[in-house]
């Protein structure tokens, strides 16, 4: 069957997201890193994908969406799809990294690592519902799931800055969602205008 | 339900502060000019024969910043005086788990 050049550019996309985790792999599975070295490029490649598909819906409110807008709603879900992923390959490292699963159990109770499994399974949520089946069987609700990722998010970051012992680049990541957020909310406050017939 | 959910998080996350060790950078060992330190080797051969494994031993500042898994099975961050080769801290995802007096 003949595909669309929508479905041909959608997979290109697809293959683009990919491309941060080859060298990941490549480097883990070559043994020219260990999957400790790992766990901040493949955590820090899910928070900026993560970003980049919860900025584009409020950024869509503020601004009449043009092409490149259009272009990246048409992507939001890919876009937290491959978030989940990447969140997915770190966990993996994490694991490969603590080497048994009491190992990880004993780290459960600390701080930077809770936070990180709440943010891990907030995300799930969302990531399993990603799909036009679950949107259609979840109707009304499908939305409240996607909303998940807001946890998710400030979650991520409290795990990222209590690991990396620093706020700012953590910051610097979610500070255009903090941004973008607030200018949406400010503008849905205030009362639109009425121009006299 | 975006409100609760958002309000929720953040008392939740807020749990999660008081954890907080001091910025990695802030980490100073007191370890002098370079001529005096001794090297990675030394202080991997005392570790390993203290019990620790090691992952990786690099310079961080005036510190030996070694990445290794103690005695006890714990996956650390440890900083040494690279001329005395004395703990100065451990820090242990995101925890202090050790301190040298004075620092």
């Amino acid at each position: 069957m003949a595909q669309s050049p929508l479905f041909r550019r959608v997979r290109w996309f697809w293959l683009l997201l990919a491309l941060p985790a080859l060298p990941m792999l490549y480097a883990v599975f070559t043994g020219r890193a260990d999957a400790a070295d790992l766990l901040h490029p493949s955590g820090e490649t899910s928070v900026r994908l993560m970003v980049l598909a919860m900025l584009v819906g409020p950024l869509c409110r503020i601004v009449r969406p043009g092409r490149i807008l259009r272009w990246w709603m048409a992507r939001r879900r890919a876009l937290g799809v491959a978030a989940f992923c990447y969140a997915l390959l770190h966990l993996a490292f994490y694991a490969v990294d603590m080497e048994t699963l009491p190992a990880m159990l004993d780290e459960v109770p600390l701080p930077g690592i809770w936070t990180g499994w709440v943010a891990f399974f907030a995300m799930l949520l969302p990531a399993l519902a990603s799909n036009d089946a679950a949107m259609r069987a979840l109707r009304r609700g499908w939305k409240r799931v996607q909303q998940f990722a807001y946890p998710a998010a400030l979650f991520t970051l409290v795990h990222w800055g209590l690991l990396y012992y620093e706020w700012v680049p953590g910051l610097i990541h979610f500070a255009p969602l903090a941004l973008v957020h607030s200018v949406a909310f400010i503008r849905s406050r205030q009362p639109r205008k009425v121009f006299a017939a | 339900m975006k409100l609760p959910l958002s309000v929720l998080a953040l008392s939740v996350a807020a749990f999660a502060l008081p954890g907080v060790a001091s910025a990695h950078g802030d980490v100073t060992c007191h370890g002098g000019p370079k001529a005096g330190w001794k090297n990675q080797e030394t202080l991997k051969a005392q570790l390993t024969g203290e019990g620790w494994k090691i992952r990786k031993v690099e310079v961080s500042k005036d510190c030996y910043e070694v990445y290794a898994t103690t005695p006890e099975g714990h996956k650390v961050e440890a900083f040494f005086n690279p001329a005395s080769l004395a703990k100065v801290i451990v820090l242990r995802r995101g925890q202090v788990i050790y301190r040298a007096p004075g620092h």
